[in-house]
Order: structure tokens, then sequence, then C-alpha cells
């Protein structure tokens, strides 16, 4: 990693870990190693939104180029969301990509996730599945993505119902990870949801 | 990049570190309309990759770049840094903008050129002294040398074949243009009206010479001296068309009726203040040109002109 890069890493740790938002645990950064080019930053589900109360982990890698090129950050945390998808974790954020700035910082960015928690892009979508019942059916979007938050998050339980639905799938013999994906898509439609998972 | 903010004494203003590196401002710019600064170094790489201000987006393009207020400058240049030799034992703390004059003089260099005192006399970093070899390094020296000196004689060589080719092509346009002239005689009047102005050119650009001892005159030099004369006759920008002739003239066997002979000479000694002489440049010697000298008697004149050489008395 070139000195510009770790430099920056090493006073942009700093700065988190001095502001105010890690004294309201709402962000907060740590590192992997002592090479600075890799992070874990984990930022708190905003509040009045399906992801409220939930802690979602981030896995930040700094490239060489840092900060004329952005860093690489995923959910390390399962999420159900438009703009982050719900297989491998990757961010739809302008920031992230084409409408990055050299000033801004690890920060700003864990601070632009947290807000994008909050205010979803349903018209720029990484998940497309998910944009598309964010849009069509929000009530069973804001039910599903609190179930995620609550099995993968730490968030409050939500809806038993939606947990009978799932050990019901289980009893099929199938995972449970993959029948709550398969629900979640499926609208909590049990026989479509078996019917995907089959084929 | 700019410099490490460990390396300052004391608080560094937020306003003196810049957003790119977040070290202390090295020879920073500022953005034409947001005025943001940045180091010269940071701005240009992030400008390679998209033509805006890294803090908030406005356009920028690299030429509208410029320097920061003085004010700025001055506050960075009153700040107190370590030295880059901080490492190898250097304590100094000096102002940021006198940081270059102490590295250069800085005896805790490691990359500080000095002199071997074990033979070779070479300059090396001063780092690299203990693991210098006299014989290694002069010996690598040579082959570079070597190599250089093959691939200049390579270089000539090609230069040799390439002059020899374009003496040849000069050749073959003389003899063309011999051709053309003996062919064509309006060709051969434009050549000589030439040769004539050159010759004119030249002479006008001679100094006129003022002989105060006619008796000096050699009449016949020998070929040394002639050598000589000649030299400085193309040294002064003659044309190379009369030079010949003028030092074939140099000689009484040459010289017209009027002066070929002790006794002719003799006779017509008074006639020689009337000649326009033009000097040798730095010789003793001038030159007689039939052009200048119309209005003397034919037999003390010749076509294109004549040169006499002196043992003294020319000024």
């Amino acid at each position: 990693m070139t000195n510009i890069a770790q430099a920056r890493i090493k006073r942009e740790f700093k700065e988190v870990v001095k502001s105010d938002e890690v004294a309201a645990c709402n962000i907060t950064l740590e590192l992997v190693d002592d090479k600075y080019n890799e992070l874990i930053g984990k930022i708190a589900g905003p509040p009045d939104t399906p992801y409220a109360e939930g802690t979602f982990c981030l896995e930040i890698r700094i490239p060489e180029t840092y900060p004329f090129n952005p860093p690489i950050v995923k959910f390390l945390t399962k999420i159900w969301h438009p703009n982050i998808s719900s297989v491998t974790g990757a961010i739809c954020l302008d920031i992230l990509k084409d409408q990055w700035a050299a000033a801004m910082t690890l920060r700003t960015v864990l601070l632009s996730l947290q807000a994008l928690l909050a205010a979803a892009e349903p018209d720029d979508p990484q998940d497309a599945v998910v944009a598309q019942q964010y849009k069509e059916n929000y009530s069973i979007f804001e039910k599903t993505a609190k179930h995620w938050t609550a099995v993968y998050a730490g968030g409050p339980k939500s809806c038993p119902e939606l947990d009978s639905k799932i050990t019901s799938l289980k009893n099929m013999g199938f995972d449970e990870n993959q029948a709550r994906a398969a629900l979640s898509s499926k609208g909590w439609d049990i026989e479509r949801a078996t019917e995907y998972l089959i084929n | 990049m700019g410099y490490d903010l460990h390396r300052f004494q004391g608080d560094v203003d937020e306003e003196l570190i810049c957003p790119i590196c977040s070290c202390v401002l090295e020879e920073p710019l500022q953005a034409p309309q947001c005025e943001h600064a940045f180091c010269a170094g940071c701005i240009h790489e992030w400008l390679t990759r998209q033509p805006t201000c890294p803090v908030d987006r406005s356009p920028i393009m690299p030429n509208q770049l410029k320097p920061v207020p003085r004010i700025l400058r001055n506050l960075l240049s009153r700040l107190m840094i370590a030295c880059d030799n901080v490492n190898y034992g250097c304590t100094t703390v000096v102002k940021l903008d006198t940081l270059q004059t102490h590295i250069q003089e800085c005896e805790h260099n490691p990359k500080k050129p000095v002199t071997c005192e074990s033979g070779c006399g070479l300059t090396i970093p001063k780092d690299e002294l203990k693991d210098h070899n006299c014989v290694r390094e002069l010996r690598s020296n040579m082959t570079t040398m070597q190599h250089k000196i093959q691939d200049m004689s390579s270089e000539m060589a090609e230069q040799k074949l390439q002059l020899s080719e374009q003496k040849r092509d000069i050749q073959l346009l003389k003899e063309y243009l011999r051709s053309v002239r003996i062919s064509n005689p309006r060709i051969r009047e434009i050549q000589t009206t030439i040769e004539n102005e050159d010759v004119l050119r030249w002479v006008s650009n001679l100094q006129t010479a003022r002989v105060t001892r006619w008796g000096g005159m050699i009449s016949t030099p020998d070929a040394v001296l002639q050598a000589v004369i000649k030299r400085a006759l193309l040294d002064s920008g003659s044309p190379a068309h009369i030079v010949n002739e003028l030092m074939e003239n140099a000689h009484e066997r040459r010289w017209p009726t009027g002066l070929s002979t002790l006794e002719t000479r003799q006779l017509n000694r008074r006639q020689y203040e009337n000649y326009v002489t033009k000097r040798i440049p730095g010789k003793q010697a001038v030159a007689i040109m039939a052009c200048e000298n119309q209005h003397m008697p034919d037999d003390l004149i010749m076509e294109p002109g004549l040169v006499m050489i002196f043992a003294h008395g020319v000024e």
C-alpha cells in the first residue's frame, strides 16, 4: 500500500474513533490487522426504519490508489434493501463508484450508508427483486426487512407468523437461509417459495 | 503528498491540511471557484481521474489551478518541522520554508553525496560508502564507458557511410550542374553574375589596408607561406571558386607584366600608392582585386585579382 493511502487510513481511523457518532454507538470502525488495508465497519440501523435496532457489519477494503479511488465496501450482515444485494451484500451507492471524491473519508462513507438505509433508492436498484417488492408492496417489504434485521442484525423479534412459515419449509428439508430468501422474494407465499426452491 | 503531521511541533490548523492526503500542504494550489487548497501532487493526481473539486465536486480544469494566497503560504512557512532525517539521528527542527536548504546540508542525510577517500575519488551517497568497493565501482564504470564507446563508434561508422554517400551525391550534382551550364548560355550568365556578386560582397567586407613598406614585398612566397595565406582567405569567407586562382596569383611568375620582374616593379613603383588594397585578416598580406582597381593601368592588374604577401609594413 502506498504511503498516502496508509497515512489517510491511520488518520481517518482516529477520526472515527474520536467522533460523536461513536459515542452514540451509531458507527464503529475496527482494523482487521495492522496493515491498514482492511477494516470492519459497523453501522446502527436508523430509527423509524425496518432496520432500527439492528447492527450491520461492513467489509471495507482499501485499494492501493486510495483516496484517488473509493474504498471497496460490502455488507457482511445479510440485509433486505433495494440497493444492497440480498445474496452478496454488494452495495449500489454512487459515492462508492463514479461520485467518489478524494476528500471523502471512511466516516462519511459509513454515514452515507446509514443514510441509504433510511432512504432507499428503488429506481437505482442493486437487488431487483427487493426493489420490485419495495415499489409494489411496501408493507410486505417492510415486514421482510424487519424480519431480516431481527434474524441477522440482532433487531427486535417482529412477526411470529413469518418464523412459522420458515419452520414449515425447514421441516420439508430445506436450509433455513435458503427458505428465508425464497419466501422473502416470493412475498411469503409458501407454495411459490417451495416451487422456487425445488426448481 | 504533503508533510506528515507528526513532524510538526505544536498543533497545525485544519486549514493547512490537504483534504486528499490529510497531511500538511506541500506546494499548495487552490481550486478556481471554491478556493479549496490541495498539495500540487495530490490535486494533479486526482484531476487525472475526474475534473472536479475533491471536496465539493465543482468543475476544475488542471490549468485553472492557482497559487494559494500569500497569507496561507506565510502560515505554512512559519510551521516548525522536524528534519526528514530524524530517523537517522538528526534532531534539527526548522521553519518549513528553510527545510529544503537544511536537508541539502544535513549531515544525517543518508543520501548526502560524499567523495570516496580510499582511492577511486568517486562521489557516492553516504549510506553506500560502507559497502563501497573502488575496484567494483570503477569496473562497472569502465563497462558502461565501453558500451558508450561501442555505441559511439557504431554511430560514427554509420555517419561516415552517410557522409560518403552524400559526397557522392554532391559530386553527381556538380557534374550535372556543369553539363547544364555548358549546354545553356543563359544559366552560365546567371552563374557568373552570382559568382561576381559573391566576390563583391566578400571584398566589401574586408578592411582597407595601407601598405607602408612596399619594399617588404615577398614576390616569391614558398608553399608553406602560401598555405597559411590560403587558410586565412578561406577563414575570411572568400568565395571558394576564386581562392585557388587568387593563391596562384600570389607569386611573381603569374603577375602581370608591370609587376612580374624586379625591373618593371622598380619602374612602376610610384603607381603602387594608387592601388585599392584589402587586408587579408590577421596576415601581412593584401588582396588587390581587379573589380576595385579599374583605374589602374592594365599591366598592373589581373582578373579576378592578385595577392601580395609582405614581410612587414601592412597596416
